[in-house]
C-alpha cells in the first residue's frame, strides 16, 4: 500500500498536457563557455556568419595567417577581430570547442586543440562542411579529436548544433 | 534548444501543417496485417495523422482505408457489416466500397443513381510482409511501393508487432537516433535479454561507456556511427541509419535477429511503434520467434486483447524497485521497449524543447531535426520530394562492425549498411 501513489502528480498519469503547467519555470543552468575554432580558410568564411549571430557565450576564433603545420606545444589563435588569443588561455573559459573544418590543413591544429581539450576534460566536436560521405582529409583530420563528428553539406548546421547546445 | 514555433512545426501532423504534408508523401504502416485476417472480417477503426478512419478487408481481400464516418449521419462505420463487395453502415444501411464510393442508399428508389455522387474519402491500402501500408497524400504524388528489407524477407524470416505510445511520435522517434542511451537506460537488458545477450560486441559496449559520435548525411536521412575501443589498434562501430521520416534500425548483436522501428503519428499526443526484427540469411528459430511473441528484445507484452504495453503510464509503468536494486534493470522498468516508452512519455505529451539542454552527443537529433525542418519548408515552398520517399532510400542496413582506427566507417561498411538480399547482416 505504502507504495501506491495517492495523488495524480505522483505517478506517471502525471505526463499529461495539463500536468506541465506545474513544471518548475527556471533555467536549471548557466550558458555553456563555447569556443568555435575555424581550421582553414574555407571554415574561416562560416565562423565570421556565424559570430554576426547573436550567442549566450560563444566566442569564434581562427588560426593565424602561416600557421605552420607541426606540433605545438599551445597554439596562436585569433579572434574574428584580429585579437592574438593562446589557445591555454581560450580553453581556461571554455567548457565546449568546436572546430570546423573543409579541408586538410588544419590537421596539426586540430591534434593540437584536441589534446589540449583531452587533457582539461573539455568536450569537442567537429564539423566537417562540403564533404559528402565519411571521407576525405577534413574528416580525417578531425576525427581522432573530436569527440562528436558532423559531417555535412549544410552550412547551417553550425548555427543549429551552436543552437542546440545553448552556446 | 527548439524555438517554441519550430517544436510546433515539427511536432504537429494533422491535415494542412507542414510535417503533415510531409508525412503524406510517404507510404507509413498503417496496421498489422493480422488485424485484418481474412476476407470479409470485421473493420478496425484506425487513426493516423489525426484523421479517423476505418480498414477494411473486403469479401474479395481488396484492402481500403476510408473515412471513419458514414455520409450519411455521421455514424462510425466500425459497427457496420463487411457483407459482399463492400462494407454496410449500421444505421441505415448505406453500403461502401474499399475506395470509398457508396454502391447502395437502401432509402433511395431502387433505380435510383443518388449512390454515385456519395463518396467517403479513402487511401489505399497494400499488404507487405507483416505490414498494411497506406498512403495518404494526393493521388498525383503517390510514390512506388515501399521497399524495406524487413518487409521483403520471407514470412518466416520476419516478425513485426505494434505498440500504443502515449506520446508525440518525435520524441519517440529522437529515441531511435539517440545510441548514447543505450549503455545506461538498457544496460541489463545486455546482459539478459535473450535476444540481446552473448554478443562480444555487447562487451564492447559495455566496456566503454564514453563512445565517440559521428553523423554523416545520407540520401534517405543519416548515418549515425557510435564508436567503441576494441582490441589495440580497432574500433568497434555500431552504424544506425535513419530514413525520414521515423523508420530507424538498430544495430546488431552477434547472430541475433536485426530489429528496427517505423514511429507513426496517430495524433499529436500519441503514435504507434511498429517494431520488427528480421535475419536476411535464414528463418527465425521457433525460440526466437516465441520470445519475441512474449514481449523479449525490442517487443513487449500486451494489455489482452489490445495492442497498449502491459506496462503503461496508468500502472507506473509496473515499476520494480526491487529488480532496479539488484541490477536486473537499471530504470526499475522491465523491457527495451517499455524501457524507452516510460521515459518518452514522462517528457509529457508533447516535449517542450525550447526548455531542454542538449549536449553535442546528440548531434544526430540536431542533425535529423534540421532535415525534418528543412524538408518540410521546402516541400511547402516549392513542392520539393523529400528524402526517404524513393524506395532506393529505403535499402540501408544497420550494422556493427570492428575497424581499424585509421578507417572511416562508412567507407568502410558501405556494403555492411546496404541491402544485398540473401547475404546476412554484418553484426559482432
Amino acid at each position: 500500500m505504502a507504495n501506491r501513489p495517492i495523488l495524480a502528480n505522483s505517478c506517471a498519469l502525471a505526463a499529461t498536457a495539463a500536468e506541465a503547467r506545474f513544471r518548475i519555470d527556471a533555467k536549471p543552468q548557466t550558458p555553456r563557455a563555447s569556443s568555435v575554432v575555424a581550421l582553414d580558410d574555407g571554415a574561416m568564411a562560416l565562423v565570421r556568419e556565424l559570430a554576426g549571430q547573436e550567442w549566450n557565450a560563444a566566442r569564434f576564433l581562427g588560426l593565424p595567417d602561416g600557421t605552420p603545420a607541426g606540433e605545438y606545444a599551445d597554439l596562436q589563435l585569433r579572434t574574428v577581430d584580429g585579437e592574438a588569443v593562446r589557445l591555454s588561455d581560450e580553453l581556461a573559459r571554455a567548457d565546449f570547442v568546436m572546430m570546423i573544418a573543409t579541408e586538410g590543413a588544419g590537421a596539426a591544429a586540430a591534434t593540437t586543440i584536441g589534446d589540449a581539450c583531452t587533457l582539461r576534460g573539455i568536450m569537442t566536436a567537429g564539423l566537417v562542411v562540403g564533404t559528402n560521405g565519411g571521407s576525405g582529409p577534413a574528416l580525417t583530420a578531425l576525427r581522432p579529436n573530436a569527440r562528436v563528428l558532423l559531417v555535412t553539406g549544410d552550412e547551417q548546421d553550425a548555427t543549429e548544433l551552436l543552437a542546440a547546445v545553448g552556446a | 534548444m527548439l524555438k517554441q514555433d519550430v517544436n510546433e512545426l515539427l511536432t504537429r501532423t494533422g491535415p494542412g501543417t507542414e510535417m503533415g504534408d510531409l508525412f503524406r508523401r510517404y507510404w507509413l504502416p498503417a496496421l498489422l496485417a493480422e488485424e485484418l485476417p481474412e476476407d470479409g472480417c470485421p473493420p478496425v477503426r484506425v487513426k493516423l495523422l489525426s484523421e479517423r478512419m476505418v480498414a477494411v478487408r473486403d469479401s474479395e481481400g481488396r484492402y481500403g482505408l476510408l473515412d471513419e464516418f458514414c455520409a450519411h449521419r455521421g455514424a462510425s462505420l466500425w459497427f457496420g457489416n463487411n457483407e459482399q463487395g463492400g462494407l454496410r453502415c449500421a444505421y441505415h444501411g448505406w453500403k461502401y466500397d474499399v475506395t470509398g464510393a457508396c454502391l447502395d442508399v437502401p432509402s433511395e428508389p431502387e433505380n435510383s443513381s443518388f449512390y454515385r455522387k456519395v463518396k467517403l474519402t479513402s487511401y489505399p491500402l497494400v499488404k507487405i510482409g507483416d505490414v498494411l501500408w497506406t498512403y495518404m497524400g494526393d493521388p498525383a504524388d503517390q510514390p512506388p511501393l515501399p521497399e524495406f528489407e524487413w518487409c521483403l524477407v520471407p514470412p518466416e524470416q520476419t516478425y513485426t508487432s505494434k505498440r500504443w505510445q502515449e506520446s508525440n511520435w518525435l520524441q519517440a522517434l529522437e529515441g531511435g537516433i539517440d545510441s548514447s542511451h543505450v549503455s545506461w537506460l538498457h544496460s541489463a537488458g545486455l546482459r539478459n535479454d535473450p535476444l540481446f545477450k552473448g554478443s562480444k560486441g555487447n562487451d564492447y559496449n559495455l566496456n566503454d561507456m564514453r563512445p565517440f559520435f559521428e553523423v554523416v548525411d545520407a540520401d534517405g536521412g543519416l548515418f549515425v556511427g557510435v564508436r567503441r575501443n576494441a582490441e589495440e589498434g580497432r574500433y568497434y562501430w555500431r552504424i544506425t541509419p535513419w530514413v525520414m521520416p521515423s523508420f530507424t534500425m538498430v544495430p546488431p548483436r552477434g547472430d541475433h535477429p536485426v530489429h528496427g522501428h517505423f514511429w507513426v503519428p496517430i495524433d499529436d499526443e500519441n503514435c504507434w511503434v511498429f517494431t520488427f526484427d528480421y535475419l536476411p540469411a535464414r528463418a527465425l528459430t521457433a525460440a526466437e520467434l516465441q520470445a519475441m511473441k512474449d514481449g523479449h528484445g525490442v517487443h513487449n507484452e500486451y494489455v489482452p486483447g489490445t495492442y497498449r504495453p502491459l506496462a503503461n503510464k496508468d500502472n507506473d509503468y509496473l515499476m520494480d524497485r526491487a529488480a532496479q536494486r539488484r541490477g536486473e534493470t537499471f530504470s526499475g522498468v522491465k523491457g527495451i521497449a517499455i524501457q524507452d516508452a516510460s521515459l518518452q512519455e514522462s517528457m509529457g505529451p508533447i516535449v517542450d524543447r525550447s526548455r531542454e539542454r542538449l549536449v553535442s552527443a546528440d548531434s544526430g537529433i540536431i542533425k535529423a531535426r534540421r532535415k525534418l525542418l528543412t524538408s518540410a519548408v521546402a516541400l511547402r515552398a516549392d513542392g520539393t520530394v523529400p528524402p526517404g520517399v524513393d524506395p532506393a532510400h529505403h535499402r540501408v542496413r544497420s550494422a556493427s562492425i570492428v575497424l581499424p582506427k585509421e578507417r572511416s566507417f562508412l567507407d568502410a561498411a558501405r556494403d555492411a549498411v546496404s541491402v544485398i538480399p540473401g547475404v546476412p547482416q554484418t553484426s559482432v
